[in-house]
């Protein structure tokens, strides 16, 4: 077994993944690679550097809003294939074999920004739309996923969870090695930089939030104000040998080392964990109807929207799984969740892991939207690019 | 150039487990009688497209009264087709003959013009009643005589007085399987001494209607607007389409107005996963189709594509309808019943309880004659078919209309009787907020 350093050793080139520097047309800053936004400026950037899985942005009156996620080429999507058969979506919606209604790229989407990182975001059976969100980024040994959950009662909350996950990934990736302000240093240095990084990230997601809603309050008038979109927010960055993870809300960070102690890094900020701190047990705590309650979250509404954070160093290699309850609500516990991901992680591939773990979910009713995001962190890492 | 547009009414919401979903389509045609007919036919010069016969019994029951009458609505059909139709007469006996174009003319069909019509009405004045009656040769004279046209609109209306009974019924039953798709017929009866059902077996499978003439003096103005209906179909040789996906089956398809009439059974298949139906000729006018698919059942939550529904003429789609499958556990949703669902559902029940009620009737059944005319009453007034009551009400007395109770009356007519059972396919509308 080699450690996180060796992997670094091995593999120097960081940049590799990513390709180059963008530039902003507007105001000249240097963006991060596959930024959305300039930083400085917020001149929208467009770069998705030729990844076709990485949706792109719409704006809507000048304004960082993404509305829609097809792919940034313009291709015609006529040719889109069942999700449950595998034949081809006809024009009126539906697959032409098995009669299965076609999912939008909202629906369900899935990215793999680095062979050892990659989720998907699924709309699962039950609700009628995907308010879940996710938004990945990585290089060879830098990673950041964020997930965030829109809050179903408010309408629109997915435009905001997908505009808030993207600004949190992309102020995430400013703070790592090939961004404008890496956090760098020893190792407790760099859980104190990622810890302000995480803060910042939820910030930004949550002004994203803010700047969805205004939007449509000012589109939509006044039923729009009284009722603002919102979001959970969660994010896990993998920076060498350090694990951070951050969150507002109830979307999950996993820690599942292959042989070692599974554990939940993030804390829910919900009702249900209130009730677990008082003493009540973990599963009747999650069943009771206020289990879902969340006592945080992302949105005009909301009393803060500082990421708690938590933070740890493996000693081996593991998954890191990024999720929203639409997973963990059947599969809470941390040894159970790291048994179900190891079951579907046999060939070591995030992706396959990722969407067999939304395929499971569905299959056990998939009564909420669906995210699970996954990052292999092992030694062997590179190799598998 | 004509138009359709399909719309769907249905409850797509099922309960858990639930595998039946059932639409009413109603399909309208706009604009049919501006369609070229002509030139997507590839007819010659000075023709429209459209073929015409007549065909008129000749049997020796005809003599007097009918045949008189029948060569009068003969003629006034004459009147009535516009120039540059084709169009030829039929005497029809124990073998048919062709009355006009006159046997020795040296072409099967001609053009109208003014002086074909003359000539026409000369010659069917000089048809004359004698010989039996074998509806079997009229169709295939018919037949042949539409063979020589290369129009896509062709239509045959018959009449007869009598029983088909100079032949075995099998060779009825043959020839109507011969010439099926090649032309639609719509066939009358005049008097009390013919069979419904002989006629109706015709109409059905020719994709046309069958009617009642009670009075010969009738007989005229039916032809007359015969005519003009089938010269008002500017769309020939439409389908209806019906794709239920992968595992799935379709129960049923009946247009359910303004007939009840179950097209099941004439499937041909376009490809594994689609159906065709034919629906013949259109004019302006709206079709109500009852489509019904077993799906498998899905989880709650699902949503699934039951059937598209679609109009294609000549091959192309016209028009297409979407039936939809929701699950859901929401029993509010799930005990809605579509109205149209339930209004033709009753209608096409309607016409079954009429239709059996009578043959058992005829069987001297008067146990299941009472039972089923009983259902009969109590459906046409569930779901407001006046005429189908009023029909009804000359056949039994009614006791109690909502628990379908009747007498069977003694001593009725005849024609009553034939008169409810040619009118027992035909449907109210259901009536749209």
């Amino acid at each position: 077994m080699t450690s996180p350093d060796e992997r670094k050793e091995t593999y120097p080139d960081m940049s590799a993944d990513d390709g180059t520097l963008v530039r902003c047309p507007n105001c000249g800053e240097n963006a991060a690679p596959r930024a959305r936004f300039c930083e400085n400026c917020g001149t929208p950037l467009g770069a998705t550097n030729g990844d076709p899985s990485v949706p792109s942005e719409v704006t809507l009156e000048g304004a960082p809003l993404v509305v829609d996620p097809d792919p940034a080429s313009g291709e015609s999507r006529a040719q889109r294939s069942c999700a449950a058969c595998g034949g081809v979506i006809a024009p009126d919606g539906y697959c032409s074999d098995c009669g299965t209604p076609g999912q939008s790229e909202r629906d369900h989407f899935e990215e793999r920004p680095a062979g050892w990182v990659a989720g998907v975001c699924d709309r699962g059976v039950r609700h009628a739309r995907n308010e879940d969100a996710m938004a990945l980024a990585a290089s060879s040994n830098f990673a950041a996923l964020v997930v965030c959950d829109g809050v179903s009662s408010a309408p629109d909350s997915d435009i905001a969870s997908l505009a808030a996950s993207r600004a949190a990934r992309d102020v995430l990736v400013a703070y790592g090695p090939e961004g404008t302000s890496p956090v760098e240093g020893a190792t407790s240095r760099r859980i104190a930089g990622w810890t302000d990084a995480m803060v910042a990230a939820s910030r930004a997601a949550g002004q994203a939030v803010r700047g969805v809603a205004e939007q449509l309050a000012a589109t939509n008038g006044k039923d729009a104000a009284d009722d603002p979109p919102s979001c959970t927010f969660v994010a896990a960055v993998v920076d060498d040998d350090l694990i951070v993870a951050g969150w507002v809300g109830d979307s999950r960070v996993y820690w599942l080392p292959d042989s070692g102690q599974a554990e939940q890094l993030s804390v829910d900020d919900s009702w249900a964990q209130e009730m677990i701190a008082a003493g009540v047990p973990r599963a009747q705590a999650e069943t009771s109807p206020q289990a879902h309650a969340i006592t945080r979250w992302l949105g005009p509404d909301a009393p803060d929207t500082d990421a708690r954070c938590a933070a740890t160093v493996p000693s081996e290699p593991g998954w890191l799984l990024v999720c929203s309850d639409g997973l963990w609500n059947y599969c809470s516990d941390a040894h159970e969740m790291s048994d179900l991901v190891r079951r579907f992680a046999t060939s070591g591939d995030p992706q396959t892991a990722s969407a067999a773990l939304v395929r499971w979910a569905n299959a056990q009713g998939g009564r909420d939207n669906i995210t699970a995001a996954l990052a292999r962190v092992a030694p062997s890492v590179p190799e598998q690019r | 150039m004509a138009e359709f547009s399909a719309e769907v009414f249905q409850n797509e919401f099922l309960s858990d487990g639930a595998t039946d979903v059932h639409a009413i389509v109603s399909v309208t045609c706009t604009g049919a009688g501006t369609a070229d007919k002509g030139a997507a036919a590839g007819a010659s010069p000075g023709t429209s497209g459209v073929a015409e016969i007549i065909a008129v019994d000749t049997s020796g029951s005809m003599q007097g009264r009918n045949m008189e009458a029948a060569k009068h609505a003969a003629a006034v059909a004459v009147e009535q087709i516009p120039d540059g139709t084709l169009f030829a007469i039929i005497g029809g006996s124990h073998v048919a003959s062709r009355v006009f174009p006159y046997p020795n003319a040296r072409v099967p069909m001609v053009a109208m013009e003014p002086g074909a019509r003359n000539e026409a009405k000369r010659a069917i004045s000089t048809m004359s009643a004698s010989g039996g009656t074998a509806i079997s040769t009229w169709l295939r004279l018919a037949d042949d005589l539409f063979a020589t046209v290369p129009v896509a609109q062709k239509h045959l209306i018959l009449l007869t007085d009598g029983k088909n009974e100079s032949e075995p019924s099998l060779h009825l039953d043959q020839m109507i399987v011969n010439v099926m798709g090649n032309f639609q017929c719509d066939a009358r009866g005049v008097g009390d001494r013919w069979v419904v059902e002989e006629l109706r077996k015709i109409s059905t499978a020719l994709l046309g209607t069958v009617d009642l003439i009670a009075r010969p003096e009738d007989i005229a103005e039916d032809f007359a607007a015969l005519v003009q209906k089938s010269m008002a179909r500017g769309v020939a040789a439409v389908d209806l389409r019906v794709w239920a996906p992968q595992g799935s089956r379709v129960l049923f398809v009946k247009q359910v107005a303004p007939e009840v009439d179950d097209l099941t059974g004439r499937r041909t298949e376009v490809n594994p996963l689609t159906s065709a139906y034919p629906t013949g000729a259109w004019a302006d006018e709206t079709r109500d189709y009852h489509v019904a698919v077993r799906v498998a059942s899905k989880p709650v939550g699902s949503e699934q594509l039951a059937a598209r529904v679609q109009v294609a003429v000549g091959g192309e789609v016209a028009a297409s309808g979407l039936v939809k499958a929701k699950w859901t556990d929401d029993s509010t949703l799930t005990a809605r019943i579509s109205p149209e669902v339930a209004h033709y559902t009753g209608q096409a029940e309607l016409a079954s309880a009429i239709q059996e009620g009578l043959a058992a009737k005829a069987a001297g059944d008067e146990a299941t004659a009472t039972v089923k005319l009983g259902r009969a009453v109590q459906l046409a007034a569930e779901t407001g078919n006046e005429e189908a009551t009023s029909r009804l009400r000359k056949i039994v007395e009614v006791e109690n209309e909502e628990e379908g109770t009747v007498r069977l009356k003694r001593n009725t007519a005849k024609l009553d009787e034939m008169a409810l059972d040619t009118a027992s396919t035909k449907t109210t509308r259901v009536r749209r907020a």
